[in-house]
């Protein structure tokens, strides 16, 4: 099988009010505490939707579109950075599983 | 108060489900809230329901046509992998295919929204239709309490109230934290990470594949390069027309290896023994989520407390003991005795700590509470390195001299071995390794 890149998985993906423009993010990270007081930046590799990128200058960067609610990134910082909530119903943006 | 319920119960997977059939068997007054679309819709797991509680909370669920559950396991299967080998311990038995089954395989999605579907049934059933109700797309934000006892949820702006609250919201536990019952952080060393793909074959394809019959299924767990050195395994799970197809990784391993999960799952597709497994198949979707390995550290500091019960994985019941990984039973199995709790809490008016603590007494005598404690060695057995590096290693490299006739004198098997041994451990290390094996089995 052919192997897939993680934009083509999320790509499958649903999501609630996917067609709405702007959605409440359930994630809140302070990415200044990642830039300057983590020596580990755990959250850009262990996040399987890839919603925490490092910058080429070594910056770690949010956004909480891909999220597919796995809950990994909140107990992988461990520098409380990542504020995890989940998300609004009506509001947020959050995952429609088809299988599971 | 009037509109007062018995229960609210949050989260409708396995545990809230179990748990709302109960209540509705004994006719308790409940409201059930989901925050996905419809039962299942948040939910993701492995997945197999071990065991036969399901048998218990839905009698005969077999007979219906189109059961929530995709196949019953018959046929088992334990891959140990190197870079280009695989060594299994396979098992099937048309035992396994007497009723009740002893394993089904599921898709969350719907089997949950099947399960929410019987619980439907047993409201209508019960002495109070037209008051318990379930309700899904709502979050529920906070439990409220007064005097320390719980006493009913918020959700937005709306309040409910009742004389008890189960929490059944999974793993990434907000509410049982909310409570007090769980620490505010809960570091990653217990935790793991699930990823899978579900993988679509004809249907037809797919059984002439794995040997299935009629509705059987199989189940493969893998230990060894799958994780390439990442701590955990894979597995892989006949579906009716595609297969669950993943692995589990620990978190702080992952972290360490610098390698990305979904990185990790496309060279376990590539395999060369894997590859030919899954050949031709077509990914339809891509999960994951967080998952208790097991460990009872991670366990809330407890799980009652004056009105509130916590179960399924919101109480990290889950552990992979080598033999099956385990999670969703224990969930039911939670889900039902929390209720059961409950309703003697209401025939007895008494909602407090105290009486509550029965929950926990029932659970520490079920076969949840029981295994956890008893295999606690056999999950820190498996998150040895050896387990996931050496002897897979050691299987592999031994499968390779013994399988590989070459029309040159022959060694004998112990010869074989102790090569094999040496180069992948010691038979000192094999001797603890061992011991220490058959102690946590």
């Amino acid at each position: 099988m052919k192997k897939l890149s993680i934009a083509e998985r999320l790509g499958m993906v649903n999501y609630q009010n996917q067609g709405k423009t702007e959605a409440k993010p359930h994630i809140l990270v302070d990415t200044d505490i990642c830039n300057t007081g983590c020596d580990h930046k755990a959250t850009t590799r262990v996040c399987p939707a890839n919603c925490y990128t490092l910058d080429e200058v070594g910056k770690v960067h949010f956004q909480f579109e891909d999220c597919i609610e796995c809950g990994t990134c909140m107990y992988a910082c461990d520098k409380g950075a990542v504020t995890w909530e989940y998300p609004d119903p009506e509001i947020g943006r959050g995952v429609k599983w088809n299988f599971g | 108060m009037e509109d007062k319920f018995d229960c609210i119960v949050i989260g409708g997977g396995i545990a809230g489900l179990s748990a709302a059939l109960t209540l509705a068997k004994n006719n308790m007054k409940f409201l059930l809230i989901e925050r996905g679309e419809f039962s299942g819709a948040k939910n993701v797991s492995g997945g197999v329901l071990w065991g036969e509680g399901l048998s218990k909370l839905v009698p005969n669920y077999w007979e219906e046509e189109d059961a929530g559950f995709e196949r019953f396991i018959n046929h088992r299967r334990l891959s140990f992998m190197d870079d280009d080998s695989s060594f299994s311990i396979d098992f099937k038995s048309s035992s396994f295919d007497d009723k009740p089954y002893k394993g089904v395989i599921v898709l969350r999605a719907k089997f949950d929204n099947w399960l929410a579907e019987k619980v439907q049934e047993a409201i209508e059933a019960s002495e109070h239709p037209d008051e318990s109700f379930m309700a899904p797309n709502i979050l529920v934000e906070e439990v409220l309490m007064e005097d320390g006892r719980a006493v009913g949820i918020r959700a937005g702006e709306e309040k409910f109230y009742a004389d008890s609250v189960i929490i059944s919201e999974g793993v990434n536990n907000l509410l049982t934290r909310q409570v007090g019952l769980q620490d505010d952080y809960v570091p990653a060393d217990t935790l793991a990470i699930g990823v899978k793909e579900i993988i679509k074959y004809d249907q037809k394809v797919l059984e002439d594949r794995f040997q299935l019959n009629g509705n059987s299924g199989m189940s493969n767990e893998f230990i060894g390069t799958a994780t390439q050195g990442v701590e955990g395994g894979g597995f892989l799970y006949t579906n009716k027309d595609s297969v669950s197809f993943g692995l589990v990784l620990g978190m702080i391993s992952l972290r360490d290896s610098g390698k990305k999960p979904y990185d990790i799952l496309n060279e376990f597709k590539a395999h060369p023994v894997v590859a030919d497994t899954l050949r031709g198949g077509e990914v339809v979707e891509y999960s994951a989520h967080a998952v208790s390995t097991g460990d009872m550290k991670v366990m809330p500091k407890e799980i009652y407390s004056d009105g509130v019960l916590v179960a399924g994985e919101a109480a990290n019941l889950l552990m992979n003991s080598g033999k099956a990984i385990q999670g969703m039973d224990y969930a039911m199995h939670s889900g039902v005795l929390a209720a059961e709790t409950i309703v003697e809490a209401r025939e007895a008016g008494d909602f407090s700590k105290t009486k509550l603590k029965a929950y926990r007494d029932k659970l520490e005598k079920s076969f949840v509470l029981q295994d956890m404690r008893n295999f606690q060695g056999a999950v820190e057995f498996l998150h040895s390195k050896q387990m996931f590096e050496s002897v897979p290693g050691l299987v592999c490299d031994f499968g390779k001299q013994f399988f590989s006739i070459k029309n040159e004198p022959t060694p004998k098997t112990r010869e074989m071995l102790s090569k094999s041994v040496k180069k992948h451990s010691s038979y000192w290390e094999l001797l603890k390794l061992g011991i220490k094996g058959a102690r946590s089995l």
